[in-house]
């Protein structure tokens, strides 16, 4: 179908920037031609719903709800679109890298507790002791290793109070005459371990392990 | 025998014509004001009449003689409203209950439609008739000349009109 020369003005009419003169000529004109007015009327139709329901529509892609208006005009003129693109990619590129990238660099992350908040890393598994009403003070702690250049750190407390702690590259610790002698029977203790990598990072935490004992010997 | 084929004639023009004087007065006088449906169809009984008595000629096309009608009587429908205006405030004019749901509807369908456009598309209806910003600025800000703007525009519409006949 060929081209109208009077198409151009349907918008210009529409929006009410002819002068009197051309918006008669053009009136005339598409009393005259049902190609053009049928275009306008769906012309019409669709600019009156981008009017009435814009914010809905173009929310997603452009944001212009009505109280970020006055913003978002400086915004997207503060790069060109193909500008927008690039960043777009870029923003997509990173998010794949996070997402999709540095988390195979870590080992498997199972997720554990620090004091009921819910973190992901690895856990510890605490091997001795985690039982109560020992026979004697326990003088070797121990857990399961999680590989090389690990860091351990060991807590032992007496109820909520930090009683000792230590570090070590072992998966265990024996406890010194002195920390034991600060240790009665029938009290409540727990301990619990925390791995670090070589660069010092947390990684991994134990759950907290109560224990007492009924003799001191 | 040509008088049967002007009346023939006439039910042909009066359906043709009724939608594009509809548009023209609802244009001029808006779609608010309640007797603008009155008003085209003084206008349809004015130009079947006219028809009648011949007084068209034929000395210009049958769109221009329906389109001079048209225009006389919004003149007089405005010069007569901005009397009364100085007197009485207009009443708040609504659209009755059904035409509004149908409107809602289908204007809800036109809006899901423009959303399944590409963004391209999009953008340039949201520039153009969202911020109503002139062919030339919309060219400006996306980087292509206004007969490019033109071009997605209208392609944006044929997109629309294909999504909504799905």
């Amino acid at each position: 179908m060929k081209k109208c020369k009077f198409e151009n003005l349907i918008d210009e009419y529409l929006f009410d920037r002819l002068d009197e003169t051309q918006k008669e000529t053009f009136e005339d004109h598409y009393f005259n031609c049902p190609q053009c007015f049928e275009k306008m009327e769906e012309k019409d139709e669709m600019i009156a719903v981008i009017r009435a329901k814009g914010s809905d529509i173009f929310r997603d892609d452009f944001a212009p709800a009505k109280t970020r208006r006055p913003i978002l005009e400086p915004v997207l003129a503060f790069l060109t679109p193909r500008q927008w693109a690039m960043a777009a990619v870029s923003a997509a590129l990173i998010t794949v890298v996070a997402i999709g990238i540095i988390p195979r660099l870590k080992t498997n992350s199972p997720q554990f507790f620090i004091n009921d908040d819910l973190v992901r890393g690895s856990s510890i598994t605490l091997i001795s002791p985690v039982i109560d009403n020992l026979n004697q003070i326990p003088s070797e702690f121990r857990w399961q290793s999680l590989g090389e250049n690990i860091e351990y750190k060991l807590f032992i407390f007496h109820q909520e109070e930090l009683l000792w702690n230590t570090t070590t590259k072992d998966n265990f610790v024996t406890l010194s005459v002195e920390i034991k002698s600060q240790m009665a029977p029938g009290k409540k203790y727990s301990w619990q371990v925390k791995a670090f990598s070589s660069e010092g990072s947390l990684i991994a935490v134990s759950s907290r392990v109560q224990f007492n004992f009924i003799n001191s010997k | 025998m040509k008088k049967t084929k002007k009346e023939v004639d006439i039910d042909a023009i009066v359906a043709k014509y009724r939608p594009v004087v509809s548009f023209r007065v609802k244009k001029s006088i808006g779609v608010q004001t309640p007797d603008w449906e009155d008003i085209v169809n003084e206008i349809m009984i004015n130009v079947v009449e006219k028809l009648k008595k011949g007084e068209f000629r034929g000395d210009s096309s049958i769109g221009t003689f329906i389109y001079t009608i048209t225009s006389r009587r919004i003149i007089d429908f405005i010069r007569k409203k901005s009397k009364v205006l100085k007197h009485a405030p207009e009443p708040n004019p609504y659209l009755s209950p059904q035409e509004h749901i149908e409107d809602r509807e289908r204007a809800q369908w036109i809006a899901n439609s423009i959303e399944k456009l590409k963004p391209k598309y999009k953008e340039v209806l949201f520039l153009y008739y969202y911020k109503e910003l002139s062919r030339e600025e919309v060219a400006k800000k996306l980087n292509i000349s206004p007969r490019r703007v033109s071009e997605r525009v209208n392609y944006a519409q044929k997109l629309l009109k294909k999504i909504m006949k799905e």
